[in-house]
């Protein structure tokens, strides 16, 4: 694979609920390695975007490709299997009934098993499999600092540790790419750090590419290499974070709705 | 395998081998210990507990209420009647058909029943119950309409020169006993195997384990025609033992049953199903010689659970397990 090539690359993206053009013929791109930001204000169409890229939605028009091949029209669990694109919710974070480790094991399963049928297996081979996730996931769950809770209901923990255990979970399966959805929203300042070191080391050592939506401009600014601004559903502009902050137009979408 | 996981799972074991033995012993002395009608009584109970396991993957593991195990109830009791009494076929070989018909028609039914949710889906597959006994009621030339199959061979097994006839009461409860056992191994397989964690993550967060690359369509289609062969299964049984099959076996009434045996006994649990079975079947049939008490004693049954043990009895079972000494 040519390493030239963008790992994602979305080609006039559109979408409609009803009469709302929810997202307006959209392109961009995101370079393998690189950690994009993804701005704009409320009801801009980020997240709609977000969920026509990763299945959860099927855009009306516009080409989705994922490291040179077209997945327009996978479904969500198939784009994460087969493409090792995952993402994240706002609201939606962890199985809050299971405890952390399962949690980690669960996400890495289809990753691991060859085939549906094979998960139905309780052999040897099964066995090892799934005691090379427990190991994994372990490890995963040192770095993100949750040994101490590892076999607490995710349900138990604070919003900021299972958005750990989500970021964890996206770990599990080696991914690509990783599209966050406000990672950052609704915890507190000592977790929001975690999650920045955890999103620079999955970055730096495994090689992780990223697109980030967050509100947080400080975050925005100190992680992302490059900022897409969307505004009523159109790209509004994109450049380096310090260049967007002093747009004019990023601050008139914003302050003059 | 590291050291510290044999012993613990030693450790375990001292509690649990001793247990299944104890009761596989009771299980096994019930026929010589009770009378003819308690052995009739658990053979009912045993017979309910197999769409009971097939519905507990589907509603305690899964999430996904069902109301269809009566229609693959009756499917598989007229595909093993059907089979007996046209073709003469040996029991054996109508208890896989029967399983094998019920789960592979639930292909079908399960691909337009699954897109939808949750009350549609309840009352979709309530439907196929309804359809099952129109279809039985009606399609005389196959099912003999209202008047049923009747004389059902029990089942036989030959062996070369020699041949066995399933006839009496204990004999036939060795049999279904026998079933059941290898059932509830099969459902513990399949809990305890990858695919039960997932499916325990579809019935947690559906949206959340399809992000994580779990193909949730086809585990539910998946575990739809599991829960349905179990269900047939169980209808063959129960055809073998009655000898007589009618379209009332397409009946709303076991679906509910099905349904408080889950709910009752502790949805998610394989002894809550186990128990659950026993409890309100075997305590029903038990009741029959008392009709005017019977229902009342059921109802009252059913209050209980629903004040004080909201999530069945699968608790209360716990935490004797823990008086007793089990760990977990």
């Amino acid at each position: 694979m040519s390493t030239h090539l963008p790992i994602l690359e979305i080609r006039n993206l559109s979408k409609s609920y009803g009469a709302v053009r929810a997202v307006n013929d959209v392109s961009m791109h995101i370079e393998r390695g690189e950690i994009a930001g993804l701005i704009g204000p409320n009801g801009s169409g980020k997240s709609t975007f977000f969920d026509c890229s990763t299945g959860l939605a099927r855009p009306d028009t516009g080409t989705v490709i994922l490291d040179g091949q077209d997945i327009t029209g996978w479904s969500l669990n198939r784009i994460a299997r087969e493409g090792r694109m995952l993402r994240s919710f706002q609201k939606t974070v962890t199985f809050k009934a299971l405890d952390v480790e399962e949690n980690l094991i669960i996400a890495g399963q289809m990753f691991t098993f060859p085939s549906l049928i094979s998960t139905f297996g309780i052999g040897g081979m099964a066995r090892r499999r799934v005691a090379g996730l427990r190991e994994r996931a372990r490890d995963l769950i040192k770095m993100a600092g949750l040994w101490e809770v590892r076999h607490q209901p995710a349900g138990n923990l604070s919003g900021g540790q299972q958005k750990l255990i989500q970021f964890a979970s996206m770990l599990m399966p080696e991914p690509k790419l990783i599209l966050l959805d406000e990672p950052m929203a609704g915890i507190n300042p000592k977790i929001i750090e975690r999650v920045v070191e955890t999103i620079r080391y999955a970055n730096t050592s495994l090689g992780v590419s990223f697109l980030v939506i967050e509100h947080n401009i400080d975050v925005v600014t100190s992680i992302c290499q490059r900022v897409i601004v969307l505004d009523q559903g159109a790209k509004l502009v994109e450049g380096l974070p310090q260049d967007i902050i002093q747009d004019q137009r990023v601050r008139e979408a914003y302050l003059g709705g | 395998m590291s050291l510290t996981d044999t012993t613990s799972q030693a450790r375990r074991r001292d509690l649990r081998i001793p247990l299944a033995i104890v009761l596989l012993a009771i299980a096994l002395a019930v026929p010589f210990l009770a009378g003819r009608y308690v052995t009739h009584a658990l053979i009912i109970a045993l017979i309910f507990m197999l769409p009971a396991h097939g519905l507990n993957l589907l509603v305690g593991y899964t999430g996904l209420l069902s109301l269809a195990q009566a229609a693959f109830f009756g499917i598989g009791a007229y595909a093993s009647g059907l089979l007996a009494v046209h073709y003469g076929t040996p029991f054996y070989v109508n208890v896989t058909a029967a399983g094998l018909i019920a789960g592979a028609l639930a292909l079908p039914l399960g691909i337009p029943a699954l897109r939808l949710r949750s009350t549609s889906f309840v009352m979709c597959t309530l439907g196929f119950v309804i359809i099952g006994q129109a279809i039985a009621k009606n399609w005389i030339s196959l099912t003999r309409g209202d008047m049923g199959l009747s004389s059902i061979p029990k089942p036989e097994f030959a062996l070369g020169p020699l041949s066995f006839v399933v006839s009496g009461t204990t004999n036939y409860y060795y049999l279904t006993l026998v079933i059941c056992l290898l059932a509830t191994l099969a459902v513990w397989a399949i809990v305890r195997s990858p695919a039960g964690r997932n499916m325990v993550a579809i019935r947690e967060n559906e949206t959340l384990a399809e992000s994580l690359g779990v193909p949730t369509w086809r585990y539910k289609l998946i575990v739809f025609m599991i829960s349905a062969a179990f269900a047939g299964v169980g209808g063959s049984l129960y055809a073998h033992y009655l000898t007589v099959v009618s379209p009332l076996t397409f009946q709303m009434y076991y679906s509910t049953t099905v349904l408080i045996i889950v709910l009752g006994g502790g949805a998610g649990t394989i002894s809550g199903t186990v128990i659950g079975s026993l409890l309100f079947v075997g305590l029903t049939e038990a009741l029959r010689v008392a009709p005017e008490l019977r229902m009342i004693a059921y109802g009252l049954c059913l209050l209980a659970l629903v004040f004080w043990f909201k999530k069945g009895f699968a608790p209360l079972i716990n935490r004797a397990w823990v008086a007793i000494g089990g760990s977990r």
